[in-house]
């Protein structure tokens, strides 16, 4: 019942595939991955909490926004407001309310949806990002002009992501490791920075007892 | 002339655990570092991107901001060496 059944959503640019865990039935939770590089680092410990959160009676969606994950829209087409937009789009079809649950700078994509709440682990700003593409660039063993380790990105969605902030959270949590205000402290490795990251089972299910407590206060 | 900081052992001790993170290192080797241990160039899993990965963790846990024209092969030579940078940019 609870395992991952692969599904499809539209927006107005076209339609894009999405992942759904645990039951069809009330309030569901939208997952949001980070963009690029910590995308693939931290797939895995992403689904491993949505896994964990059908455990606790909770359904959610992973989308893969436009531009994203097996998206037929092109990285260097990639642009933020039609992430958002697509966002908004699959949130809408819903009918139920939705939490939008963010890891880093998948917070700079909820801002336009129709939501519940917004759950963050260590949400990262557009500032920020371009900072860490920017010296990974300049790390690159091999450079090249348009490359960001492997993503080419346009001159449009650079200067988008300078100003971006993540939307005001309701909930914002973090590692034990980050001095920086947050709501709640957990311990863990940042796997979004690390080459070889695997998943952490341990973190992910403490994660997910958080998003499910978070939920029912919240009044799902 | 070996300048010693205030509070260098808490910048030795997060550098450690950002080392032990970011590279996936076990707690016994990274404990195991003393200041001679050569980083770069010694340690496989410390490649250009985990360079980028750790000094951008660094930052985030020590609340610094390094410049691009300061990093260069010396502050990553060695263990010692990298906890000095983390320590001069931290505790001034």
């Amino acid at each position: 019942m609870t395992g991952p059944r692969f599904d499809r959503y539209d927006w107005a640019g076209g339609r894009e595939a999405m992942l759904r865990f645990g039951p069809d039935a009330g309030p569901r939770v939208v997952a949001v991955l980070p963009l690029f590089e910590e995308a693939n680092r931290t797939r895995a410990f992403l689904v491993a909490m949505l896994r964990a959160l059908a455990g606790r009676g909770i359904g959610s969606i992973l989308p893969d926004l436009p531009g994203t994950g097996e998206s037929v829209v092109e990285t260097r087409d990639l642009r933020l407001p039609d992430l958002r937009q697509a966002f908004a789009a699959l949130v809408g079809t819903l009918g139920v309310p939705v939490h939008a649950v963010a890891i880093r700078s998948g917070a700079l994509v909820d801002c336009d949806a129709s939501l519940a709440g917004r759950w963050r682990l260590a949400p990262q700003s557009g500032g920020d990002l371009l900072r860490d593409l920017n010296r990974i660039r300049a790390a690159s063993t091999m450079p090249d002009e348009d490359g960001f380790a492997g993503n080419s990105l346009s001159a449009t969605l650079l200067a988008d992501l300078q100003d971006a902030v993540p939307y005001a959270a309701s909930r914002t949590v973090k590692l034990e490791s980050d001095p920086r205000p947050a709501d709640a402290r957990y311990p863990g490795a940042p796997l979004w920075r690390r080459s070889e990251p695997g998943s952490d089972a341990a973190l992910a299910e403490v994660l997910a007892a958080d998003v499910a407590g978070w939920i029912a206060t919240c009044g799902g | 002339m070996l300048v010693i900081f205030e509070g260098t052992s808490q910048v030795e001790t997060t550098v450690r655990a950002v080392l032990a993170d970011i590279l996936g290192l076990g707690a016994e080797r990274v404990a195991a570092f003393t200041d001679d241990t050569p980083l770069f160039g010694a340690l496989p899993e410390l490649d250009s991107m985990a360079v980028a990965s750790v000094l951008t963790e660094l930052e985030d846990r020590l609340g610094i901001l390094i410049e691009d024209d300061e990093i260069d092969g010396e502050m990553l030579e060695t263990f010692g060496a990298l906890v000095q940078f983390a320590a001069r940019k931290a505790l001034v």
